[in-house]
C-alpha cells in the first residue's frame, strides 16, 4: 500500500477516527493499531507478516532476557544473539545471494570451480528499517538506557504503519514513551501534519516522478545516446529526484503519525545547503546518521581511540552505511565516496589544528563555494548509487567530457525548473516555511480543507497516471 | 518495570492536565510555535472535507484510475462510485480546473477514455483467413550508412525498458544506427487494454512523427488475463488462451505488426521470458506463441525469443553464468523483469535479428580505407 494512492487513502480514513474513538482505551488501541498496522503490511505480501511477527517475538524474548540478567557475560552474549539474529535476518533476505555469488565469482578468477546454490529470495519491504528500529530496541536495553516495555507496546512500536516500510527511523526511547500516555485528542497538531502530508505529496507525485521520467531513467539507463549537457543535469535532476522521493516519504509519514497523535524525529533538513559533508551527514537521513554515529560508530570507539583507528572507524560506518543501502558494490562505492570525503575534511580540520592554523573567516562567498563544492561531491557519489553496474556509472562519468556539443532534447524548460525548484525550495529560510504552516493553522477547519482540497487537484493534475514505488521501499 | 514507567508518566500527564486547566487546551498554541492545534475531531473533518473537495476536482482523473484497474468487483465498484461523481463534478462545473491546468500541462488528452481501436483492415497487411503476407518480401536487404543510418524506435511496456536501454548503449557505439527518440517505455500497459494506453493510436502517431525503420516492442507482460476493452461490437472473448481470446488477441498483435509495416518499418518483438511464477510463466508462453505466429505470416516481423535465451534449461534462471563462468544476475529480483546483464543479452538478440534484416555493414566495403585512428572504436555493425 502506497501512500499516495486511494487504497491508502481509505484505510487511512478508517484508521484515523477508530484510533482517536479508541485512544481512551490503551489496551484497544495498541490492538487496534497493530491489526491495522499488520493489514498494512500484509497488502504487500501477506507471507512476511510471519516474519515480522518473528521478528517481534524475538527481540521482545531477547531484551527482557538482557534485562532480567545480571551476570555482564551472559548479558553481552544475551546481545550478541540479538544483534547476530538481526543481521542474519538481514543478510538472509537481503544479502544471501550478493555474498554468495561475490564468493563464487571471487572463486572463479581463482580457477576453483564450484557451484553454489542460489536462493532467489525475494526482499521483504522495509525489512532494513524495522530491523535497524528492533537492534536500537535490544542495544538501549544492553545499556540500561532503556527499560523493556510489554510485547503489545513494543510490536505497535516495531510495525506502526508510517514508518513501517521506509523510516523515519525512529528509536524505541523516542517513540515507546508516547505509547505510555493517551494522545491529546484536544491538540492535534494538524496544520504542521497537513503541510507535510502535502508537501511530501507534491514533492514524490510531481517533482520526483517528473524528473526520473523526463530525464533520469533515460539517461542513466543509456548514457551514450546522450550528449554531455543532458547527462550533467541528470545527475542534478537524480539528486534532486532521490531528495524529493525520500523526503517527500518521511514528510508523508511525519505528518501521518502526528495525525494520529504521534511524533517522529525530523529526517531532512534542507541537506544541499550543506557546507561539509559532515553538515550533509546532519541533515541527510538524520535517522540513519544517528542510528550509525550511535550503534556503530561509538561502539567501534568514534574518536576515541587516536587519529588512524578515527579514520578507519569513519570509512568502516559509511562502508557499511553503503552496504545498507542494497546489496551491491556501487552503493559499497557510494559509502566510500562519503566515507573518504569524512576523512578528508577530518584530516583537514586536524591539520589546522596541530598547525595552530585557525579557520578561515566564514564569509558569504566562501560559504557558496564550500556549499558548491559539497554538493558536487555528493553528486558523484549519487552517480554510483543511481547506476546500476561500475560500467554505467563510468560512462556516465565519461560523456560528461564527451560530447558538448550534440543536441540535448532531455533538457527541457520543465526539467530545469523541477531541478531549481528542487534545490531552491531548501534554501528558504525556516521562519518562512513556519509561518506558513502557523498562518495555515489559524484558519478555520473548512478554509483549511478547501486549501487542501485544491492542492490535492493540482498535485494529482500534474502528476503522471500511476505512482512510482519509492526509491527507498528497495531498501 | 513497565507499570512503573507507566504510572510515572500518568502522574507526569496529570500534572500536566493541572497546568493545562490554566489555559484554554483548544486555543493555546503549539508549545514553542504559533500553531494553532485542532481536536481530533475536527481534524477528521478537515480530512474528509478536502479529500471530498480534491475528489470533486479531479472526479475525472478518479474515474479514468478506476476504469484502468484490473477486471474485479474492486473496478465496479470504483466505476459505479466515480462515475456519478464525475457527472456532478461536471455539473457544478468543478471538473474545469482540472481540465484548463491538464491543457496548459499539453496533456489534455489524460483523462480521456479509450473504448474502441482502430486496426488496419483484415487482410490489409495478412491474407485473409491469416494467410502468408501481402507484404512484398524485400528482393534485398535494405542498405544503411553512416550517412543513411536506420533510426530505431524502442516502445512498449516495462518489460521493454533494460534490454532497450542496453541496446540504445550498441545504437550508441554503431555509426550506422541512430535513436528515433527515447525509450517508450509505459508501464502496465498491454494490447489488451486500450483504455489504459492506446498504443495502436500511439503507434500511427509516433510512425508519422519519428520516422522508424526498425521498431522494437514488447507487449504481453500485462495481458495474460482474461478481459480486454476495446471489443468490437457483438464480440465476447473467453478466458486468456481460449479460442475467443486468441483470435482477438491475435487481432490485435497482428494489427500492431500491420500498423508498423504498412508504414515501412521493420519490427523486432521481444517474447516476454519465463518467470518465476509458473502460473504467469503460462499466461506468457500462451501470449508468446500467438505473437511468434503472427510474426512467421510477415515478412518484416521477428519474434525475439527470450524464454530460451534467460532460460536455458527451461525454468526460470535468475543467475547465468557469463563467457568466464561467473555468475551475473539476468533477471530483476521481481522474477519478471530482466536485470541489466539479461538486458545484454537480449539486446545482442534483437541486432543480430537487425542484421538478419538489414544490410548494415556493406557501406564499410564501400568506404575509402581510412586510418585506424578513424575507425569507429567499437563499432560492431
Amino acid at each position: 500500500m502506497l501512500f499516495p494512492t486511494s487504497t491508502f487513502t481509505i484505510f487511512f480514513l478508517i484508521v484515523l477516527p477508530l484510533s482517536w474513538l479508541l485512544m481512551s482505551r490503551l489496551k484497544r488501541w495498541r490492538i487496534f493499531m497493530l491489526a491495522a498496522s499488520y493489514v498494512f503490511y500484509a497488502w504487500w505480501d501477506w507471507h512476511f507478516i510471519f516474519l515480522l511477527g518473528a521478528s517481534t517475538i524475538v527481540n521482545q524474548v531477547l531484551g527482557v532476557a538482557i534485562h532480567r540478567e545480571d551476570r555482564q557475560r551472559r548479558r553481552k552474549a544475551l546481545l550478541l544473539l540479538a544483534v547476530a539474529f538481526n543481521l542474519g535476518l538481514l543478510g538472509y533476505f537481503k544479502y544471501y545471494d550478493f555474498f554468495v555469488t561475490s564468493a563464487q565469482n571471487a572463486l572463479t578468477r581463482l580457477g576453483l570451480e564450484v557451484s553454489p546454490s542460489i536462493a532467489s529470495i525475494t526482499l521483504p519491504v522495509g525489512i532494513s528499517f524495522f530491523t535497524f528500529q528492533a537492534l536500537s530496541y535490544v542495544i538501549d536495553i544492553y545499556r540500561r538506557t532503556f527499560e523493556p516495555v510489554s510485547f503489545g507496546k513494543f510490536a505497535v512500536y516495531l510495525s506502526f504503519f508510517p514508518h513501517l516500510v521506509a523510516g523515519p527511523i525512529v528509536r524505541a526511547s523516542e517513540f515507546l514513551p508516547q505509547l505510555e500516555t493517551r494522545r491529546d485528542p484536544r491538540r492535534v497538531d494538524a496544520g504542521r501534519a497537513f503541510m507535510l502530508i502535502l508537501s511530501g505529496l507534491f514533492l514524490k507525485v510531481v517533482v520526483a516522478n517528473y524528473l526520473a521520467t523526463h530525464i533520469v531513467d533515460d539517461v542513466f539507463g543509456s548514457p551514450e545516446v546522450h550528449s554531455s549537457l543532458e547527462v550533467l543535469v541528470s545527475i542534478y535532476a537524480y539528486a534532486v529526484q532521490i531528495f524529493a522521493d525520500f523526503c517527500g516519504y518521511t514528510n508523508m509519514a511525519i505528518g501521518l503519525a502526528l495525525l494520529l497523535g504521534f511524533v517522529f524525529p525530523q529526517n531532512f533538513n534542507a541537506p544541499y545547503t550543506a557546507t561539509s559533508l559532515q553538515d550533509f551527514w546532519r541533515r541527510w537521513h538524520m535517522t540513519l546518521s544517528r542510528w550509525l554515529r550511535d550503534y556503530l560508530y561509538i561502539p567501534l570507539g568514534g574518536n576515541r581511540k587516536g587519529p588512524s583507528r578515527t579514520y578507519v572507524n569513519l570509512m568502516l560506518v559509511m562502508l557499511l552505511g553503503g552496504l545498507w543501502h542494497g546489496a551491491a558494490w556501487t552503493f559499497v562505492v557510494w559509502g566510500g565516496i562519503h566515507g573518504a570525503g569524512l576523512a578528508v575534511e577530518r584530516l583537514v580540520s586536524q591539520w589546522r589544528y596541530r598547525h595552530g592554523r585557525a579557520d578561515p573567516p566564514d564569509t558569504r562567498g566562501r560559504r557558496i563555494v564550500k556549499r558548491l563544492v559539497v554538493f558536487h561531491v555528493v553528486c558523484l557519489a549519487w552517480v554510483f548509487f543511481r547506476a546500476d553496474s561500475f560500467g554505467k556509472a563510468w560512462d556516465m562519468l565519461g560523456r560528461l567530457v564527451a560530447d558538448w556539443s550534440a543536441p540535448s532534447p532531455l533538457v527541457t524548460a520543465g526539467v530545469l525548473v523541477a531541478v531549481a525548484f528542487g534545490i531552491g525550495v531548501q534554501y528558504v529560510p525556516g521562519r518562512v516555511l513556519g509561518s506558513l504552516i502557523s498562518g495555515f493553522s489559524r484558519l478555520s477547519p473548512v478554509a483549511q480543507a478547501a486549501v487542501l482540497g485544491v492542492a490535492l487537484m493540482v498535485t494529482n493534475a500534474m502528476g503522471p497516471q500511476g505512482v512510482a514505488p519509492f526509491i527507498y521501499y528497495q531498501f | 518495570m513497565a507499570r512503573s514507567t507507566e504510572t510515572r508518566t500518568r502522574s507526569g500527564a496529570q500534572h500536566g492536565a493541572g497546568a493545562a486547566r490554566r489555559e484554554p487546551p483548544r486555543t493555546r498554541p503549539i508549545e514553542g510555535t504559533d500553531r494553532r492545534p485542532l481536536p481530533a475531531g475536527k481534524v477528521i473533518l478537515v480530512a474528509v472535507l478536502a479529500i471530498a473537495i480534491g475528489a470533486l476536482l479531479n472526479a475525472n482523473g478518479l474515474r479514468k484510475t478506476a476504469q484502468i484497474q484490473s477486471a474485479g468487483w474492486q473496478r465496479d465498484l470504483a466505476l459505479a462510485l466515480t462515475q456519478p461523481l464525475a457527472d456532478l463534478s461536471h455539473a457544478l462545473y468543478l471538473d474545469r480546473p482540472r481540465q484548463w491546468l491538464k491543457e496548459a500541462l499539453g496533456r489534455g488528452a489524460d483523462d480521456r477514455i479509450v473504448r474502441s481501436i482502430t486496426l488496419p483492415a483484415p487482410g490489409g497487411a495478412t491474407g485473409p483467413g491469416g494467410g502468408p503476407s501481402r507484404v512484398p518480401r524485400p528482393q534485398a536487404k535494405p542498405v544503411f550508412s553512416p550517412a543513411k543510418p536506420l533510426r530505431v524506435w524502442i516502445a512498449g511496456d516495462s518489460l521493454v525498458v533494460v534490454p532497450g536501454q542496453s541496446l540504445l548503449q550498441l545504437v550508441a557505439r554503431n555509426r550506422v544506427m541512430k535513436p528515433a527518440g527515447e525509450i517508450d517505455g509505459r508501464v502496465a500497459t498491454g494490447l489488451t487494454r486500450p483504455d489504459v494506453f492506446d498504443w495502436f493510436d500511439h503507434v500511427r502517431a509516433q510512425m508519422r512523427t519519428l520516422r522508424p525503420t526498425a521498431v522494437v516492442v514488447s507487449f504481453g507482460a500485462n495481458d495474460g488475463h482474461n478481459y480486454m476493452t476495446g471489443l468490437p461490437a457483438g464480440v465476447s472473448i473467453g478466458t486468456l488462451g481460449s479460442p475467443s481470446w486468441t483470435r482477438e488477441y491475435a487481432r490485435r498483435v497482428g494489427g500492431f505488426m500491420d500498423l508498423v509495416i504498412q508504414r515501412g518499418g521493420y519490427l523486432f518483438w521481444i517474447g516476454a521470458p519465463i518467470a518465476r511464477s509458473p502460473t504467469q510463466s503460462r499466461s506468457f508462453a500462451t501470449i508468446d506463441r500467438i505473437v511468434r505466429r503472427e510474426a512467421d505470416k510477415r515478412t518484416r516481423a521477428y519474434f525475439i525469443d527470450t524464454a530460451s535465451l534467460l532460460s536455458p534449461g527451461g525454468s526460470f534462471e535468475e543467475y547465468l553464468p557469463n563467457a568466464q563462468g561467473e555468475l551475473i544476475r539476468v533477471r530483476a529480483a521481481d522474477g519478471v523483469h530482466f536485470a541489466p546483464a539479461g538486458g545484454d543479452r537480449v539486446a545482442a538478440k534483437v541486432l543480430e535479428s537487425f542484421r538478419q534484416a538489414f544490410d548494415l555493414t556493406s557501406w564499410q566495403r564501400r568506404a575509402t580505407p581510412r586510418p585506424a585512428a578513424e575507425q569507429p572504436a567499437r563499432s560492431i555493425g
